[in-house]
Formats: C-alpha cells, structure tokens, sequence
C-alpha cells in the first residue's frame, strides 16, 4: 500500500493563531477520513473568517488539542524555527513479525505535513513604533498592519484548506476500505520533540515502515 | 472490506440508488449551507432563530438517511422536494444556483425576519425549475439586484452507447463498495467546500441574528439554466471536484463561483434594533398564539396608531381612577398566589372580579393556581338581585365577558352575549353589597398591569393550551381576560400604590382590561360610564374607538373556524375540572355553596354558547334558546335573591 504524502504550504503565524490554525488544519484533514457516519459539526474560527468541520467526535477533539498544547510549548522553547507537524494515518496489521517490529505493524497510508513558521514579528514591530518613531499614529497604522497582515493570513490558511480538498479528491485509491463501526482511521500527530534528532528518527522509521512516501506538492 | 450491502439487489439497481442518493446528499450539503435558517450551524437540537418554516426537527438520532455516505445532516424538506425532481430527471444535471439578492430595507415590521422574504420568481421559462425557499412563497415582487455568485452542477455523465447493466456485469461489488468510498470522500470535500466559498460568509451573515442585512441568499434548483455571458463567466471561478468513476459514468461535481463578492456582504447591514418587537408584539408568523386580543384592533383601525391610542386610553383611566391602585406592573404569577395567600379584607377586589370562565383563564397562566380562581367563588356567591345588566356596558360584564366575547365572536350573534352580561352583572351587583368596597381603582389596575401579564403568561399561553386542550382561539381570546386577572390579585395583595408608575401606564394594552375590573366593581362602572355599546359589552373592546372595536370583531370572526376544533375538549374541562376548582376555593374561602352552583351555570352557558359556534344554524338556535331560558331562570332568581 503506498503512502501518499502532502505536504501543506506553509503558513506565517504569530504565537497566539498557532492553535486557531492548527485546530483547523488538523480537524479538517481528520475530518475527511473519518468515513464512519459523523454528524459534522461546524466550527468558526475566531482570529479569522474561517469555518472548518469537525467530525464531532470529544476524544478525536481532546487528542489534538492535547498534541497541539505540546506543540506550542516546543514552539515556546524554540523560538524562531519553522516546524513541522505530521498527521499519519495507518492500518494495523497484525502479520508476521518482521525483523523490524513485533506483532502488530502500522501500515502508514498517508501523511500529511502541517509547515509553520512561527513568528514574533508584530509584537517587537508594535512596541518599536510606539517607543521610537515619530508618533504621527502609531495605533492607526499598526492596526492596519495588523489587519493587513491576518488577512493574508487568514488567506493562506484558506489556501491551504483547499489544498487539502484537492488532495482528497485527487488521491482516493489508496484509502483503505471503511470498516464497519469504525469512525474514523487510525491516527496519529507527530510533533517535534524535544530533540530534533528524534524527531528525524521517527521519519526516517516510519519511512522504513511505510514503504516510499511520494513527495507531492 | 468487502461492501456491506447485501446482495439482494442486483449491482445496477444499488448503483442507481447510490447515485440517487448521492444526489440527494449533495443537494442537501449545498442547500443547507446556503438556505439561513435551514443550517446544521443553529443544530444544538432546536430550530434555529423562531423561524416558523425551519424544518423538522430532531438533529439527534440517526435517520435512515443520515447513514447514505455516512453523513448524518439536518432534513431539508426543501432538499427532499428537489431531490425527487431530480430523480423524475433520471439523474439529468441538477443546477444550484446560489442567488444574491439586493433588497429593500422595508421590512415588514412584524415579520421582519428576512426569511419571510420570498423568493423571486425570474421569469424562467424552464418549467422545471423551481425556487428553493424556506417559507415556500413567493412573490411577485421584482428583485431588486439578483446576482449568481454561485452555480453547482451535480451531474452523472452516462458513457454513451453502454448501459449501466453492461458495466455492471463487470463491477463486482467491491467495486461498488470503492465507488461508494469515493462518494464518501467526495460528499465530504463537499461538505467542507461549501464551508470555505465566500458565500458561506454571506450566509453567515445572514445566519447571526443581530442583523438585518439588504440582501439575502436565495439556492435555486433547477434541471437547466441560462449559461453566463462570457463576461460574467469571466468573473467567476471554477472549482472542479474529481469526478469519480461509476459503472456506467461519473458522477460530477463543480462550482462556479465569484469570488469577489465579500464587498457585497459587508456593504449594507441595518441594526435591526427598532424593528425587533416580535417578541413583544408577538409577530403572528412566530407565533398565532401570542397575538393579542387587542391587535385585532389596530388592523381595524387604519392608523399605526393603535398602540399609542391604547397608551393614551390606560392613561385617561389612570388619572381617572384614583391612585389607589396598588398595580404592580410587572405582574408574576407567583404574585398573584401571595395575594391569595394573604387575602385580608382586600379580597373584596378579587371576589369583584367576575368569576372567569374556567377555561378562559386558565390556557394562559402558566402555573394556574387555584387560589386564583378563588375570587370567582365570590362572585357566584353574589347572586344578587340586580341582575339589571344596566346599559351600563360593560364592567359587570367584562368578566363573564371575556367568555362571552368568544362565544359571540364565534357566534357572531350578539344575542348570547347579553345573557352572560346579566350574569355577570349580577355578581358585579352581589359584589358590591356582600363584600367590602375595594377601591374600584385596583380594578382598573389590572388594566395597568395587563401588558405584562401578557408577556408573561402569553408566551407559556401556547402550552398551557395544550394542557388544556383548548382551541388556540380561545386561548387568544382568553389570553386577555386572563392577564388582567392576575394582575389585579397581584395588585391587591401588594397594594402598593408606588408600583403604579407612570412609567407603567404606558403600557398599550392596558387599556383592555379596564373592561374587566369595572365588572367588578359597581361603581367604577358609573364612572366609567361611558360606555361602550351594551352589545359589545362582553368584549373586552367597550373602551375603544368603534373602529377599533370593529376591527377586533372582524378580526375574531375571521379566526373562529379553528376554535370550533378544540371546543369539545374545552367544553368538558370547563364543566368538569371548573367546578373542582371552585370548590376547592371555596371550601378555603369558606364560601357558601350557591355561589358554587350559580357560578357553575354560568360558565355553562358560556361554555354552550361557545359549542354553538361549532354547531349547524339551527342547532345553534335551538341552543341559544335554552340558554336564554336558563339565563332568564338564572336572573329572576338573582333578583329574589
């Protein structure tokens, strides 16, 4: 089975959108494999005009509201770095225990890959025209950067919820069939961890496990 | 991972229904998210912003159709019709056009909800095209701008020159399972898209309930449209959805959509503040039940003015009346039982006030007590001899009249009327010598505190109602009476003269129930004097304007027809139940048991005289005379009494 891969644009955020987006992102994807009968819950964001769907399930919820809480507390302890979040789906298998793992195998069918670029930018932008620069009005111009800025924002995230549209509806051969009773397909985040070799370790190992992942974007 | 679907079909006939199906769901994700009001957005349960059309009903629990494509969504009645078009059509193209209208700002002040705006018909010559819109009417009015800002095609592009049956002699039913997959996983992009296209902001818009916006958004299904001129094509974007492969075609899907259409929705949006009195005013469409006796009126009467005529009316009344009125405008029922409770030599108001008809009181009050209804053992009690149902007009009536103004609404005939006025007058009389003059003032009081009471109780009217199975009519009818009631208990048990407020006065509905309180009381009655005509006496109207009055009987007339359904259901509650009541308040009041009796009769005739409505002409009749004999009966006793 292969592992497709899709690799999102990436997005400019500031701190505080983070969880916004990432809560939009991530549901969004979840919510189109989840092809156990949902009842669709729509969900509006706050910082931007945005409104993506949750399949309405509390645990689904709860999980990658916790991953995204570890997150933002990498982010936090690694300022200034572009970061990668990885949701993969998988299929256990339970077969014959390669020389790899034991009994049970995940069988990774895709991957997708959230790119962030966390930045500080308005807020040393804000306090500097305050502090420094000819008052001429700071609070008005800031407010229009500000705007400025989360409607691009708010447009990128946009662009990158229909990227994810378009790879589902351009790769649906390889999503395992739906079996009964189940909501939605194995899952899991992946988050930088505190060492970054890991993290690339884990890569490289699930790599190995799901055989070539396609690289497309 | 085999398909889950059984073989008793054979593999084209579950791919005809999976594509209908798939149909029908798309419609559905596509209307639902552009119909406000119809939206899985307001679905924690309840319909969404009073609208009366929005559909059914439950959002929980799974219905069958909820399990096609594993998305379970709210039912579109809208949807389901179109839906069985489109398979008439024989999966012919379906087309959503998603319409931007511009218009007028002239909301129709007790609607108001922009969802009452009607679709508007273009003039398509496609006979099978229809309009989607909540309320199902459409009007002839021209839009003022309609603009497409979005067009959906949802299509089965049949392979030319092979049936489905031929393909399907290949597919195997893992085959129909992949497909099925794949509608899934395309229903569900769907589903998300229409979520991401600018117009959904609009039907957020439209959705949020603090604004009144100038345009609204009209889904249009139809089975062919008028393509773009090749400038508006320009405009607009198109975004494809991967068709997905059938045995015998693909199913497709597309939009086109402007995507600059964010200036329209953020341009015009009216505070809707100064409009929004549904609640208050009780907007027929949101709710039948909650208009009130009195806005008959202002239909009668040509003028807006109805509302500040009443004003003025409780106001005279109010300066007439003294001050002593102890009207605690803001009447709770929870009040009315602290009158009871303490019912020291007050009392002589309640017991004033005319016995109401069981049923008439009770479909409004939300917790109906008992101890309410003890003052109307009081009256029954006062079969005293005046009977004279002096042209004075009304008060002694009033309360009786509150019933028999229905009767006669249904009736129409003015006849039975009178009887009850007698009666009622006669316990005004009864009241006057047996129990201790209250200050007639309370009585108009309650006028006072009618406005609230209506708010309150009127809302719960709708299920009191029920409880009682009373017609809705009667419990319009009712609603008045009702209210004053409470009121007036309230008043009497705070007696506190500070509640009356000017401020309260205003209230435009007041005015009403002045009519009941002069029953009560004799004397309030002289004062009032002026009378209304004795035939409309029953009528809470005898206070105003004629054309008033009249547009509140013709009002009445034209809602009889559904009162007569429930009447049996009323008439029984108010024989039986009543006198339970009355007994029990009695037996607290330490009344006598004659009033009982007297009391019971006359809210049978009441209660007959509302049967008659429901019966033929002549039944009618034969009715009426019976009652009138009761009636004369009933009188020539009071006056030995």
């Amino acid at each position: 089975m292969n592992c497709e891969v899709c690799q999102l644009k990436e997005l400019e955020v500031e701190h505080f959108e983070i969880r916004e987006v990432l809560r939009c992102i991530l549901h969004t994807i979840v919510f189109h494999r989840a092809l156990g009968l949902v009842r669709p819950k729509d969900v509006d964001l706050e910082l931007f005009e945005i409104t993506y769907v949750q399949c309405g399930d509390v645990e689904l919820e709860k999980k990658i509201d916790e991953k995204i809480d570890h997150f933002i507390s990498w982010v936090e302890k690694h300022p200034n770095k572009k970061s990668q979040i990885c949701l993969s789906f998988y299929e256990v298998k339970s077969k014959q225990p390669s020389w790899f793992t034991n009994k049970t195998e995940r069988l990774y069918w895709e991957q997708w890959y959230v790119n962030l670029n966390v930045t500080q930018h308005p807020k040393h932008h804000s306090s500097k025209s305050h502090h420094t620069k000819l008052v001429v009005d700071p609070g008005e111009s800031a407010t229009e950067e500000r705007s400025c800025r989360r409607a691009m924002v708010e447009a990128s995230l946009r662009e990158v919820l229909f990227q994810i549209i378009k790879f589902v509806n351009e790769k649906k051969d390889h999503v395992p069939p739906i079996s009964e009773g189940v909501i939605y397909f194995p899952y899991e985040i992946t988050i930088p961890s505190s060492s970054d070799s890991a993290f690339g370790m884990d890569m490289i190992k699930r790599m190995l496990h799901s055989g070539h992942p396609t690289m497309l974007s | 991972m085999a398909s889950s679907h059984s073989n008793t079909h054979t593999e084209a006939a579950k791919l005809e229904q999976i594509i209908t199906e798939f149909f029908y769901k798309s419609l559905l994700i596509i209307l639902e998210s552009r119909s406000p009001y119809v939206s899985s957005r307001n679905y924690s349960g309840e319909q969404i912003m009073s609208s009366p059309s929005s559909s059914s009903s439950s959002s929980s629990g799974v219905r069958p159709r909820d399990k096609w494509f594993n998305l379970a969504l709210r039912e579109c009645p809208s949807a389901l019709e179109n839906f069985d078009l489109c398979r008439q059509s024989n999966f012919e193209p379906v087309v959503v056009d998603v319409i931007l209208e511009q218009k007028q700002l002239d909301w129709d002040p007790v609607t108001f909800s922009p969802k009452s705006d009607l679709v508007k018909h273009s003039s398509s010559k496609d006979k099978n095209s229809f309009f989607w819109n909540s309320d199902q009417e459409e009007s002839g009015c021209e839009a003022k701008g309609e603009k497409v800002i979005e067009r959906w095609f949802v299509q089965h592009e049949s392979r030319k020159g092979r049936d489905c049956s031929s393909g399907s002699r290949r597919s195997s039913s893992n085959n129909l399972s992949a497909l099925y997959k794949k509608l899934i996983l395309l229903l569900r992009s769907l589903y998300v898209t229409v979520r991401l296209l600018p117009a959904y902001k609009i039907f957020r818009d439209l959705n949020s309930s603090g604004q009144i916006r100038a345009f609204k958004l009209v889904p249009r299904v139809s089975s062919s449209v008028e393509s773009f001129t090749q400038k508006e094509e320009a405009e607009m974007q198109r975004f494809w959805f991967t068709p997905v492969d059938t045995s015998c075609g693909r199913l497709c899907l597309s939009v086109l959509y402007r995507s600059s259409i964010s200036d329209i929705s953020s341009e015009s949006s009216t505070p809707m503040s100064p409009q929004f009195i549904p609640d208050y005013v009780g907007s027929p469409l949101t709710d039948p039940l909650r208009r009130f006796p009195s806005l008959p009126v202002s239909q009668g009467s040509p003028s807006s003015l109805p509302f500040s005529r009443r004003h003025s009316w409780s106001f005279d009344r109010y300066k007439a009346s003294p001050p002593s009125v102890s009207f605690s405008p803001s009447p709770t029922h929870s009040e009315s039982h602290a009158l009871v409770s303490n019912p020291s030599s007050r009392r002589a108001p309640p017991m004033s006030l005319p016995p109401h008809p069981p049923g008439a009181s009770l479909p409004h009050k939300k917790n109906t007590n008992f101890d309410e209804y003890w003052p109307s053992p009081n009256f029954s009690a006062s079969p005293s001899p005046s009977p004279s149902p002096s042209p004075s007009p009304s008060p002694p009536i009033r309360i009786p009249g509150g019933h028999l103004s229905k009767a006669l609404l249904r009736s129409e005939s003015a006849p039975v009327n009178i009887p009850v006025r007698k009666l009622a007058g006669s316990p005004a009389l009864s009241c006057k010598q047996n129990l201790p003059p209250s200050p007639p003032l309370k009585i108009s009081r309650a006028d006072i505190s009618w406005t609230d009471n209506n708010m309150g109780p009127m809302k719960s009217g709708a299920t009191i109602e029920k409880l009682f199975s009373f017609g809705k009519g009667d419990g319009q009818k009712y609603s008045g009476v009702n209210s004053p009631r409470t009121s007036f208990f309230r008043s009497s048990s705070r007696s506190i003269q500070d509640d009356f407020d000017d401020s309260e006065v205003p209230c435009p509905f007041d005015v009403e129930y002045d009519d009941m309180d002069p029953g009560s009381r004799p004397e309030s009655y002289d004062r009032r004097g002026n009378p209304s005509d004795p035939n409309e006496a029953g009528l809470f109207m005898n206070r105003k304007s004629q054309d008033a009055a009249v547009g509140a009987l013709v009002q009445m007339l034209k809602k009889a027809p559904p009162l007569r359904q429930d009447i049996p259901s009323s008439i029984n509650f108010s024989e039986a139940s009543r006198p339970e009541m009355w007994n029990n308040n009695i037996q607290e009041q330490n009344q006598n048991t004659e009033a009982v009796t007297v009391e019971h009769d006359a809210s049978s005739i009441i209660t007959s005289s509302r049967l008659v409505a429901s019966m033929t002409t002549a039944d009618a009749l034969e009715e009426l005379r019976s009652y009138k004999e009761m009636k004369n009966l009933l009188l020539s006793d009071d006056g030995k009494s």
